[in-house]
């Protein structure tokens, strides 16, 4: 289990993310939402943003969605058979620091609904991606007996999902379900973190889902990890006392200064980077690259 | 018992009763039938006016009204009906009445139901102070998948979601009226119970006017200024309203259609909108034009693939992103589904009185959430007393009885509700009332709910005075939903005096603005049209065809080697009308028994069949550019098509293609006479023109493919292009290649002639709207002035001659020319006028 840096650390990043939709035929009209500006939170500041979006789009608005992330809807008219979208930022991650996890309280109390905030009574039930059912529930049942603390439950489950599962970008899709990825055992990030989701939200755990970047080279002598070619992302759970504590199944490890946090709701649908309607077009491809480099 | 009395002596002394077979279930409230069998005061005065007309008039009057209702085309679509959709609306003759002391209570609960229900809506769509103070139980909101998050933060003008509401009530045997639904985003209905009214006060003229029924019309017109009014302010002087149709399939389209009319707003699909600069605009041919307001009868999760649900194909890309802008407002609001399900309804009586300070007027059968662990033990333990739904929509998963249900059953619940308990809701079940239901001899029992709605009109609000009931298919089932059959009564609110009358017609304004609207065909309408004239065409063509095939075969001088009968059953087979088996020789008896088998209801020609279907959909997708005439001559056409099983005589089938034909004869007169002449007709009699050309050359192509016997077909084609009484007049002569040609295609005077449908053509187009930047000519125009030009020069007595291989070369040659200008027309404006076709992906 790793555990970096201690709260007073701070890592100053530059991220270019790009993504690129080809397109065998024109089309004629595009509208579309972005999530590709970094949050601001405590453990977060966004010093430079940046979208650049080719060809010029005709319309461009901003507003923060139900959840806090902030959200541009673009419209592209015109025929074109490229679009890029391109999001520059500059972002100051500030280091977290956990208590020992044998001192958390019994993963039961925050179980307890009337204790808990509107945000993670939010993040309880099933979403669109995520169904909580037998299978999940089963898997998680082993990490969690009766008064356990709760983030050493956590850690045990995910340190089970990392050497059960095996990270396979050709097994699964968006469109892969749970009972597939728990069937197959192998999938990549964005299935790790809706597996995860629904183990905790099977216990009656708070959890949701996270997007975002991991640094691309890591720091001399450390170990490049999964998953940083393309967006990111991992999951956070609601601790009574502590708030939300990010937690990476993927590398089994709860991110500190290493993970850029983009956007956060209850699931992949709620944060997807980009999305969009398209008339015409025909076929069409996708591209996604994302540099995150120590500024 | 008294002694029979001769019939002649009972005279009208002896009147019939309209109740005295009428049995209602002991122990439940029944809404005509009062103490000792006598109907309710309030009742007296419709139960003496039907027994005045007695039982034999009253039968004659409900047999008008079905057809009244068949022929309007009145229908439901039920889902999953192998008989296809378009299933007739019922209607019952006798109204349900609601005395005025009571229907003032009804009203003063809606009333206060509807600001009910906003004032939660704005908070939950807000601040949520009523899930951080402890009101609602925060699962019940956060858990339910109508709460939709893009919505929250989006400020609404004037703070109202539920511009229309719908409440359906039951009576419980204490004759107080109970709650069982609220329909908060798209309720339907509105349009059946305008319907229904229309029909039965034209049944019942005596009965409706004694009763003293109050009117419906200020109510649409109350609900309609209020749409109108929620342009910004900037548009409100030219407000466009558009009503949202989910299309053709939906269970309610006749009412989208129906009402889209009525209220004059423009039926769209989400396919005729699009958003451009965080506005709604409606493609029409003219371009794209604003829409300020969207009355929608598609459910909220539906309306916006880009935010809402990513897989909905009816929605508008966009849509709420310009709602969030404030420069469109849809109604109801998005998200307005959310106060919709049981488990809300459970909770009203103490939100009330926590956010207006009162008592809730109308209240639910008592209710417990099973997401309270106490409420959970409870239901539990009473299964058998209770009805248990679902705690969120939607609303058609069906509530389960719990006594009726077997032990294994109970079991199966009693797990399911330990789950996932705030997904449930129990209640206590309520017997609801019945009322007596016209069977064409007396009447029965049947249970029934009624749907009553409110209106949002500005800053207040307006409730229909009336409203939808529905009645159960039988008297023992206990739920009323039109999906599983049953009926509907008009719903009469009597009052003491006599009633201003309000005409329901739409008055002046509203005609005037159909016009304007005419101007803005959504291009998907136009296309329809289009296809609607070549469909139409093409069915007359096959029909006229049949019936010279026919007409032939039962001739008596006709045997099996005539050279017509050869000619035709080759054209015929050529034009894939006939399965090509028929032209092998079998002997005349033997053809006769084929036609008429192809002719039975199964295996009718499988063109026309074909051809019909497409009439009947393409008619359906425009139904609210048709007048109610032009309806009732398809509904005409779809009737005279069906022949009955068993026996068939050729004769018969003769009779039934003289009718069809003579329908779609009266189609084009409706089009001719009764369309106005908007875009909407000129795409609809291009169409038309465009397919009767084509039929022409194909006919002569096939005609000569039958050389040497092509002469024989002469006579069938002048049949066919109805031009024999012409060319008699013209030439008193038997039939002769080159001046039958002549007729059927290059003379401009004679309306069937192909020269005729291009100069028609060319005038159409002429007229169409056209892109500043199009050419002049554009390329159509030149297309038909090609063909045109081409026709005017062609020499027939040369062209019918055959050249020296015994084929006709040349007039092959000009047909192909014309087949292919023709086809040029077609695409050319399909490119230019219909392209929004495209394939939507994400």
């Amino acid at each position: 289990m790793q555990n970096s840096a201690s709260a007073e650390v701070t890592v100053t990043y530059e991220v270019v993310h790009t993504t690129r939709y080809t397109y065998s035929e024109a089309v004629s009209v595009s509208h579309h939402v972005a999530r590709v500006k970094p949050r601001v939170f405590a453990g977060q500041a966004c010093l430079r943003h940046e979208l650049q979006i080719e060809p010029v789009p005709a319309v461009m608005r901003s507003h923060q969605d139900y959840f806090g992330n902030a959200v541009t809807f673009f419209i592209v008219e015109g025929a074109h058979k490229t679009l890029t979208v391109r999001a520059v930022s500059t972002v100051k991650v500030g280091g977290r620091s956990l208590p020992v996890f044998v001192h958390t309280p019994p993963w039961e109390e925050a179980c307890d609904y009337d204790a808990l905030p509107l945000d993670a009574i939010d993040c309880l039930f099933e979403s669109a991606s995520i169904a909580v059912h037998d299978t999940v529930a089963g898997y998680a049942h082993p990490s969690f007996p009766p008064g356990r603390p709760l983030l050493e439950a956590v850690a045990d489950l995910i340190h089970r999902i990392h050497a059960d599962f095996t990270f396979d970008p050709q097994a699964t899709t968006v469109a892969t379900s749970l009972r597939d990825v728990v069937t197959m055992r192998r999938g990549v990030c964005q299935d790790f973190a809706r597996l995860g989701i629904a183990c905790l939200r099977s216990q009656g755990l708070a959890a949701r889902y996270v997007s975002g970047y991991l640094e691309t080279l890591p720091p001399p002598g450390e170990p490049r990890l999964a998953g940083v070619d393309a967006s990111h992302a991992w999951l956070a759970i609601y601790c009574p006392g502590l708030g939300w504590v990010d937690v990476d199944p993927t590398n089994n490890m709860f991110p500190s200064t290493t993970h850029v946090t983009l956007a956060w709701g209850r699931d992949y649908v709620d944060v997807s980077p980009v999305r969009g309607v398209i008339l015409g077009g025909g076929q069409h491809s996708l591209q996604v690259s994302v540099d995150v480099l120590r500024a | 018992m008294s002694a029979p009395i001769a019939p002649e002596f009972r005279g009208p002394a002896v009147p019939w009763r309209l109740l005295e077979d009428y049995r209602p279930p002991a122990g439940i409230y029944d809404e005509v039938s009062g103490p000792g069998a006598r109907p309710h005061a309030h009742c007296e005065t419709l139960v003496r006016s039907l027994e005045r007309l007695g039982r034999h008039e009253l039968s004659s009057r409900w047999e008008a009204a079905k057809r009244a209702i068949r022929d309007n085309g009145v229908t439901y679509n039920v889902y999953g009906d192998p008989q296809g959709v378009d299933r007739p609306w019922t209607l019952d003759m006798m109204p349900l009445l609601i005395e005025p002391g009571e229907w003032s209570r009804i009203e003063g609960a809606l009333l206060q139901r509807s600001r009910l229900l906003n004032t939660i809506l704005a908070d939950l769509y807000g601040p949520q102070r009523l899930l951080r103070e402890g009101w609602l139980p925060p699962s019940l909101v956060l858990a339910n998948p109508s709460f939709l998050r893009p919505c929250h933060g989006v400020r609404v003008p004037n703070d109202v979601y539920v511009h229309l509401l719908a409440v359906d009530l039951a009576r419980s045997p204490d004759s107080q009226w109970r709650v069982l639904a609220d329909r908060a985003q798209a309720p339907s209905g509105a349009g059946y119970a305008l319907e229904n009214r229309i029909v039965l006060s034209r049944s019942l003229p005596e009965a409706f006017r004694d009763c003293h029924v109050q009117r419906l019309g200020a109510f649409y017109r109350a609900h309609r200024d209020g749409l109108t009014a929620l342009a910004p302010a900037n548009r409100r002087d030219h407000p466009r309203v558009v009503l949202l149709t989910p299309g053709p399939l939906n269970e309610t389209y006749f009412e989208h259609a129906y009402l889209a009319r009525y209220l004059g707003f423009t039926l769209v699909e989400g396919a005729d909108l699009t958003v451009r600069d965080s506005r709604v605009f409606i493609k029409t041919l003219e371009g794209l034009r604003q829409v300020d307001v969207i009355l929608r009868r598609l459910d909220d999760s539906f309306c916006d693939p880009l935010e809402l649900r990513p897989d909905s194909a009816l929605g508008v890309a966009g849509l709420m992103e310009a709602v969030r802008a404030g420069h469109v407002t849809v109604a109801n609001a998005l998200g307005s589904g959310l106060v919709e399900g049981a488990a809300v309804a459970a909770f009203l009586p103490a939100l009330c009185r926590h956010l207006l300070g009162e008592e809730l007027l109308l209240s639910p059968a008592r209710s417990w959430w099973c997401g309270h662990p106490d409420d959970l033990q409870y239901v539990l333990a009473h299964l058998d007393e209770l009805v248990i739904k679902p705690s969120f929509p939607p609303a058609t998963r069906q509530p389960v009885f719990g006594r009726v249900l077997s032990a294994e059953q109970k079991g199966a619940l009693r797990s399911a509700l330990r789950a996932r308990p705030e997904d449930y809701v129990a209640q206590t079940e309520v017997a609801l009332s019945t009322a007596p239901v016209w069977n064409g001899q007396g009447s029965e029992p049947r249970q029934l709910v009624l749907r009553v709605y409110v209106a949002a009109a500005g800053e207040s609000m307006a409730v229909m005075p009336g409203g939808l009931t529905r009645v159960g298919a039988a008297s023992d089932i206990p739920i009323v939903t039109m999906q599983r059959g049953g009926g509907s009564k008009d719903t009469w609110v009597v009052s003491e005096g006599p009633v201003t009358a309000v005409s329901l017609l739409a008055p002046t304004r509203l005609s005037v603005r159909r016009e304007r609207l005419d101007a803005e065909l959504p291009s998907r309408v136009a296309d329809n049209l289009f296809w609607l004239g070549r469909h139409i065409e093409r069915a007359e063509q096959t029909a006229r065809l049949l019936r010279s095939l026919v007409t032939y075969v039962t001739r008596e001088d006709m045997s099996e080697g005539t050279p017509e009968l050869v000619a035709l059953l080759h054209v015929l087979v050529e034009m894939g009308m006939i399965p090509p088996q028929l032209r092998e020789s079998m002997g005349l008896p033997a053809l006769e028994h084929q036609l008429s088998l192809l002719f039975t209801i199964d295996t009718y020609p499988v063109v026309l069949r074909t051809n019909l279907s497409e009439v009947r959909r393409i008619a359906s997708t425009v139904r609210d550019r048709l007048s109610h005439d032009t309806w009732r001559i398809l509904n005409q056409l779809q009737q005279d098509f069906h022949l009955r099983h068993g026996r068939i005589q050729l004769d018969d089938v003769l009779v039934h293609l003289n009718r069809m034909i003579t329908d779609l004869a009266a189609f084009s007169g409706m089009e001719m006479e009764s369309m106005t002449r908007g875009h909407g007709w000129l795409f609809l009699d291009i169409g038309r023109r465009i397919e009767r050309s084509l039929a022409a050359t194909r006919l002569v192509r096939s005609a000569l493919g039958a050389h040497p016997s092509h002469i024989a077909m002469l006579e069938p084609m002048l049949e066919v292009a109805d031009s024999s009484m012409t060319y008699r007049r013209r030439y008193f002569a038997e039939a002769q290649l080159a001046p039958v040609l002549d007729l059927v295609m290059a003379d401009v005077t004679n309306p069937r002639a192909l020269a005729f449908q291009l100069a028609a053509m060319a005038a159409l187009v002429a007229q169409l709207p056209r892109h500043p930047k199009a050419p002049s000519p554009t390329r159509e125009e030149r297309t038909i002035v090609h063909a045109i030009e081409a026709l005017a020069s062609a020499d027939f007595d040369a062209l019918s001659q055959p050249g020296a291989d015994e084929a006709f070369d040349r007039l092959t040659d000009l047909l192909d020319l014309l087949d292919a200008d023709l086809r040029g027309v077609s695409d050319t404006i399909t490119l230019h006028y219909f392209s929004h076709a495209e394939q939507r992906v994400s």
